[in-house]
């Protein structure tokens, strides 16, 4: 999966790892802000509240 | 470079049959790897990233409710769902322990800091100020909240006034209470009696267990109007986890109007 990635992105090597860094980026950012805000909620370890 | 190469990779002879099988433990692998990654995120974004989210939050919430104080635009006779409503000092926490308290608990409040339970009684009310707060993550107002011992302040500063409730003698602690009693911040602590008598100052509970915030702790039956003035603080328990609810109880010994450029004793002192 990785390689296939790697093997896609065009240009030299400064280049494609400039890209990947930037995939890497992308989806952290996607977890953090629109993921995880949304699945937390659903998950069993943060109530505080009773009743 | 790519183009390159790509005569050369396409040369290769055909492929023996296990590459495929070779692949596919690959590609499983790699899933594998990185579903582990994203639980480490998860965990890091529940300890740390929501902390972040959650202190710019709070300090909107609180230059907005220090802006009402300031400019009171008319009388609410009810406190409006979402917006600030007190300020919650512990100073056993650290005298910079302090957060705006809003009104109400689902969760977009309590991602703003400790909520208000609706319909308990506000601040210095007779009956029962019912607080809930993280204990992991978004700010964890309550992270510590298993370090209270009794007797240690718990200072709610609304628009016109400062409200010092204190943490009720521990479970065990009533029968040799005379000791403690004497110190001085237990001033006006004493083991509650009548119907009051099984409220102590930390109980773990089941999340069903909502009696813990009634006027009457543990009663709900009794009327709402009671002669005694009681915070509660909820969280969760055990840390990062679901299964109970860790609960703190506490009784209004002092209040004082505010005066401008004052701060209570009590802010100070057990500092």
């Amino acid at each position: 999966m990785y390689s296939w990635i790697w093997r896609h992105l065009p240009g030299p090597l400064p280049i494609r790892a400039v890209q990947a860094l930037m995939l890497v980026t992308a989806v952290v950012m996607l977890l953090f802000l629109v993921v995880f805000p949304w699945l937390e909620p659903r998950l069993p370890f943060n109530d505080v509240t009773t009743g | 470079m790519a183009h390159v190469l790509s005569p050369v990779r396409g040369s290769r002879p055909p492929r023996p049959r296990g590459d495929a099988v070779r692949s596919t433990i690959r590609g499983v692998g790699e899933l594998l790897l990185t579903a582990g990654l994203v639980v480490m995120l998860f965990v890091f974004y529940e300890a740390y990233v929501t902390d972040w989210f959650s202190a710019e939050k709070q300090r909107e919430a609180t230059a907005a409710l220090d802006d009402n104080w300031n400019n009171p635009r008319g009388i609410v006779d009810r406190p409006i769902e979402g917006a600030g409503i007190a300020k919650m000092y512990i100073p056993s926490f650290g005298s910079d322990f302090v957060f705006t308290v809003l009104e109400g608990t689902d969760v977009d409040t309590l991602a703003v800091g400790p909520g208000h339970y609706q319909d308990t009684a506000l601040p210095g009310e007779p009956g029962n100020f019912a607080v809930a707060g993280h204990r992991v993550g978004k700010g964890s107002p309550f992270n510590s909240l298993d370090l209270l011992s009794s007797c240690d302040a718990i200072v709610v500063e609304t628009v016109d006034r400062w409200f010092v409730y204190r943490v009720l003698p521990l479970r065990g602690e009533s029968a040799d209470w005379a000791g403690k009693a004497a110190q001085p911040q237990c001033r006006g602590v004493d083991p509650l009696t009548g119907s009051y008598a099984d409220v102590v100052g930390k109980t773990i509970v089941l999340p069903s267990q909502e009696e813990v915030i009634a006027p009457v702790p543990g009663q709900p039956d009794l009327p709402a109007k009671q002669d005694i003035e009681l915070i509660t603080l909820t969280t969760c328990h055990p840390q990062f986890s679901n299964r109970q609810r860790l609960i703190v109880h506490g009784i209004l010994v002092a209040q004082y109007p505010k005066v401008v450029g004052q701060r209570p004793a009590e802010l100070t002192a057990d500092a």
